[in-house]
């Protein structure tokens, strides 16, 4: 036997691919060590058997005889050719079978070589995951929201029916084109292409991405997009699902909750505004010791203006952020601040805590009649100076403290009028707000107020709506 | 002493608010509406500040279009805005540049110090 020989039977018995070879009559000349391993036979069953006749005629397959007969006579070699049988020894298998004609020099009859690969496992494991593939899509048919699964380079796998209705394009339409280049190129926005390319390589869902435009066939809509990377068992390849939440009439009934409020917010204020004119008249005319309680009460009403525009922005019904209102309300009052005032500087210190909205005026009246005091009188010549507005949980209680670094109280225990009556305001607010007010120390320097309320927590099912 | 064009809808705070810049000494011209405004602003008369609501019966957001017309005509002219209205960021951005605004509902004294500022600047 030559090398060549050698080297050629040491290969054919190492291949995993069970191996025949056929003369041609179709008798097997020999086979491999993995054919007898995978069919549970043996050389002396084999070698000089017809074919169709191994194995007790287990090999006389239709899709076999055509392929011996009807193709391999016309073609050099056949791939990939698909025979799927039942076994009586092994049971049923798929087997994919290459052929190839071979001639040795000088020979004119060739013999067949029949490599046989048992895909058996590939081919159920193939259907199995179709047939998960068309739960899933049973699925994503069944959810009301228009979503689509897209393969990582933004071309879409699958929509779902509702998509497809929306878009007015078929399954087959939608499949291999990118969202960007769906209906009239809305989705083309350089804000959703930056989180979308996000979600698979930082697996970094996007939780809500608004996008508002004339749809064809759909009319002006608002879509609410979520997107989440989703993982296949056993595939290492990602695709991603993408919600299309259509917000159109959610958003506008937001908007006409919104006119509305303002429109109200608008109608009160222009009122308080006629009110404060009102008292403007009757400051010219009255005496003058009555001018600065007066002036206090337009004061007041413009405070409850601006309470009024920080409740209706940051609730729209429901709680209002304590530490936000604080700050608005510093603000607002920084921004009155001038003259010998304008070295004043209001400070925040809030704990996240929040209020409900039928308390929030009173709360906001009190902050706004401390931080007025001590803006008034902790500073009487001017200069720099702070005033802190505070608020912390202590305990079951809110406690608000209200501080500068001012002259102090230098042992003044009774107040004059109109500073008499602002404290008589700061009382009756701590009482309805069922609060407890610690008297300020006169040692020290500057004041400090501190205010413990009842935790002013939203009832459970969130607040009422404010009253119009 | 300043002329300053008063826009303002509501006859009562439009008056009250006239009368209070009268007071110090300033002259006054009045009007309801952007028509009435431009007007004035068209006559060619003599005019310093513009002091206008933003949101007008007729026309919402007219006191917006008021001064931008009035600015184009007048550059020299000063602004003061005031409105009932909540004060948006979307709102704000309509407001020229270099413009006062003084939220409703405002007193004597704060109107004053509006008027004040704005011929500070």
């Amino acid at each position: 036997m030559a090398v060549s020989d050698l080297a050629a039977s040491d290969i054919v018995e190492t291949v995993p691919s069970a191996l025949l070879i056929l003369d041609r009559n179709l008798n097997i000349s020999s086979a491999n060590r993995a054919f007898y391993q995978t069919f549970r036979t043996s050389p002396g069953e084999t070698e000089g058997c017809l074919i169709y006749d191994l194995g007790n005629r287990q090999w006389d397959i239709p899709a076999l005889r055509t392929l011996l007969e009807s193709v391999i006579p016309h073609r050099a070699s056949v791939e990939g050719f698909e025979v799927e049988h039942n076994f009586p020894t092994i049971g049923r298998r798929t087997m994919l079978v290459n052929a190839r004609k071979i001639f040795r020099p000088g020979e004119h009859d060739g013999f067949i070589l029949l490599a046989i690969e048992d895909v058996s496992e590939e081919r159920a494991a193939r259907k199995e995951s179709n047939r998960n593939w068309q739960v899933t899509q049973s699925i994503v048919d069944t959810i009301r929201d228009p979503l689509v699964v897209l393969e990582n380079d933004m071309t879409i796998v699958t929509a779902s029916k509702a998509f497809l209705t929306m878009f007015g394009i078929t399954q087959a339409e939608a499949r291999g084109r990118r969202v960007s280049e769906l209906g009239q190129h809305q989705w083309d926005v350089p804000a959703l292409r930056n989180l979308l390319d996000k979600v698979l390589p930082e697996n970094k869902p996007i939780e809500s991405f608004e996008i508002e435009d004339d749809f064809p066939g759909l009319g002006r809509r608002v879509f609410n997009l979520n997107a989440r990377k989703i993982m296949q068992p056993g595939n290492h390849a990602h695709r991603m699902l993408l919600v299309f939440e259509d917000i159109t009439y959610r958003k506008q009934r937001e908007r006409d909750a919104e006119l509305l409020t303002n429109e109200i917010s608008h109608r009160i204020k222009n009122n308080l505004q006629v009110v404060v004119g009102l008292i403007a008249y009757e400051i010219k005319s009255t005496s003058a010791a009555s001018v600065p309680g007066l002036k206090a009460m337009q004061a007041r009403i413009g405070a409850i203006a601006q309470l009024y525009d920080l409740i209706s922005q940051s609730s729209r019904g429901g709680s209002i952020a304590v530490d936000a209102y604080l700050r608005e309300i510093a603000k607002q009052m920084s921004a009155s601040l001038i003259g010998d005032k304008s070295g004043i500087e209001i400070r925040v210190k809030a704990a996240p805590l929040v209020i409900d909205p039928d308390r929030a005026v009173p709360f906001g009246l009190l902050v706004n009649e401390l931080a007025t005091n001590a803006i008034k009188h902790a500073f009487p010549n001017g200069g720099a100076g702070h005033v802190l507005l505070a608020v912390e949980q202590v305990c079951d209680d809110l406690e608000l403290v209200v501080s500068d670094d001012g002259i102090g109280m230098q042992g003044k225990v009774v107040l004059d009028l109109p500073e008499k009556r602002g404290s008589d305001y700061v009382a009756i607010f701590v009482r309805q707000l069922g609060g407890i007010l610690t008297r300020p120390t006169p040692e020290g320097k500057g004041t400090t107020i501190h205010i413990r309320l009842p935790l002013m927590l939203v009832p459970a099912g969130g607040a009422a709506p404010l009253a119009a | 002493m300043a002329i300053i064009l008063v826009v303002e809808d509501d006859i009562f705070v439009r008056e009250l608010a006239e009368s209070m810049i009268q007071d110090w000494g300033h002259t006054i011209l009045s009007a309801s509406d952007v028509p009435q405004a431009m007007l004035h602003l068209r006559s060619g008369a003599p005019i310093d500040a513009l002091f206008t609501d933003v949101y007008l019966k007729a026309e919402i957001l007219g006191g917006c279009n008021i001064a931008r017309e009035a600015i184009l005509m007048r550059p020299s002219l000063r602004v003061l805005y005031t409105t009932a209205n909540r004060i948006t960021d979307k709102l704000h951005a309509l407001f020229a540049v270099g413009t006062h605004f003084l939220p409703k509902p405002y007193t004597e004294d704060q109107l004053g110090i509006s008027i004040r500022n704005l011929f500070a600047t």
